[in-house]
């Protein structure tokens, strides 16, 4: 049976979101898929932040927006917890056997203004 | 904004990566100058790594500081000795009365993590007054929580933003630095400003810690090259 939609919540209402843009910075220019990020990711900040803490970022990592080849990717969060997102990334410093570093290129309220600066 | 790094580690002292990889780095992340830290030796290393980095300097066009940290009371009075042959001096915190007397020399630029190795936070409103008074920067160091994980990282956050706490009260300048060993170990001047935030600063505070204060201590360090400076608080007017 097909679900029925929910009705769009008035803009005032909404969460208001940032999304933050990184590269990283790998050991002897490794590439990494999203997958690897992704749990990367999602394991430091559930480290560090622990379930409850998780939750109150509405932390998205956008799988459309991870361009492989130059190591760019796009993170979605709430706006008051951007500081909690961009330290949880400082305390990734490796991933597999590659030590990496985040370089957070910029932080934005809308998406389309840092895909069209930083993504072509 | 420029943001600073001023506690390096090169290959020089503890660290595993060289001068340049290091200057490059962090050129790369975005910052404007950065300090090398080492261990006193002798003279002849300070002049060695003076060379090597105003070659740096140029190629990259970063600021390059040098800076030497004392670990015991002994070499600190002898480090505050030869005060003008360096840029900063650094003191590493943990013993409660090197803490202490760090805090009392208006020689001294920067306390690196007084909690490190501890139980409490290594600082108090005694601390904190004689700091304020003396502008001993009171630092925040990143790889001391990098490098630990669960009950150790969460004991080092809470001593840390105690630290912050009474810095805030008594008006203690802070600064925050990666305390890198590595060029792996730099971090972004935004999740340097981040982590700040967590431990307990407001956003222009810590904006504060990375770009205001540096930009003092680097004040300072002019007016000590200059030939009329003689100690603090007392130079040659004409």
């Amino acid at each position: 049976m097909k679900q029925k939609k929910l009705k769009i919540l008035l803009p005032t209402m909404r969460e208001k979101y940032r999304y933050v843009i990184f590269q990283i910075i790998s050991e002897e220019g490794e590439e990494f898929s999203y997958s690897d990020l992704e749990s990367a990711i999602w394991n430091t900040m559930l480290d560090f932040l622990g379930e409850y803490g998780v939750s109150k970022t509405s932390f998205f990592l956008l799988k459309d927006c991870w361009d492989q080849k130059n190591q760019i990717g796009i993170l979605r969060c709430n706006h008051k917890s951007v500081q909690v997102v961009a330290a949880s990334l400082g305390l990734i410093d490796r991933l597999g056997d590659n030590r990496i570093t985040f370089k957070i290129l910029k932080i934005s309220g809308t998406i389309k203004s840092i895909k069209g600066k930083f993504m072509r | 904004m420029n943001f600073y790094d001023f506690h390096i580690h090169s290959s020089f002292s503890e660290g595993e990566s060289t001068v340049e990889e290091i200057a490059q780095r962090a050129k790369f992340l975005g910052f404007k100058g950065i300090c090398f830290v080492q261990y006193f030796k002798d003279r002849s290393q300070i002049s060695h790594l003076k060379e090597k980095i105003s070659k740096i300097s140029k190629e990259t066009n970063l600021e390059i500081f040098i800076g030497l940290e004392a670990k015991n009371p002994e070499e600190l009075n002898r480090l505050i000795d030869m005060r003008r042959d360096y840029d900063i001096l650094l003191v590493q915190g943990s013993d409660i009365d090197l803490n202490r007397k760090a805090v009392q020399a208006k020689e001294v630029d920067i306390l690196t993590h007084p909690e490190f190795n501890r139980k409490d936070h290594g600082f108090n409103h005694v601390m904190a007054r004689l700091s304020s008074s003396n502008k001993v920067a009171i630092e925040i160091n990143f790889r001391e929580i990098l490098l630990s994980s669960k009950n150790r990282r969460s004991m080092i956050m809470h001593n840390i933003s105690e630290n912050v706490k009474l810095c805030k009260k008594f008006r203690v300048p802070i600064i925050i630095c990666s305390g890198a060993v590595s060029y792996w170990q730099l971090k972004d001047p935004k999740i340097l400003l981040s982590m700040g935030c967590i431990l307990g600063l407001d956003l222009n505070e810590a904006k504060k810690a990375l770009s205001e204060t540096p930009e003092k201590i680097i004040k300072m360090i002019k007016e000590r090259h200059d030939s009329k400076w003689i100690r603090p608080g007392v130079k040659v007017i004409e």
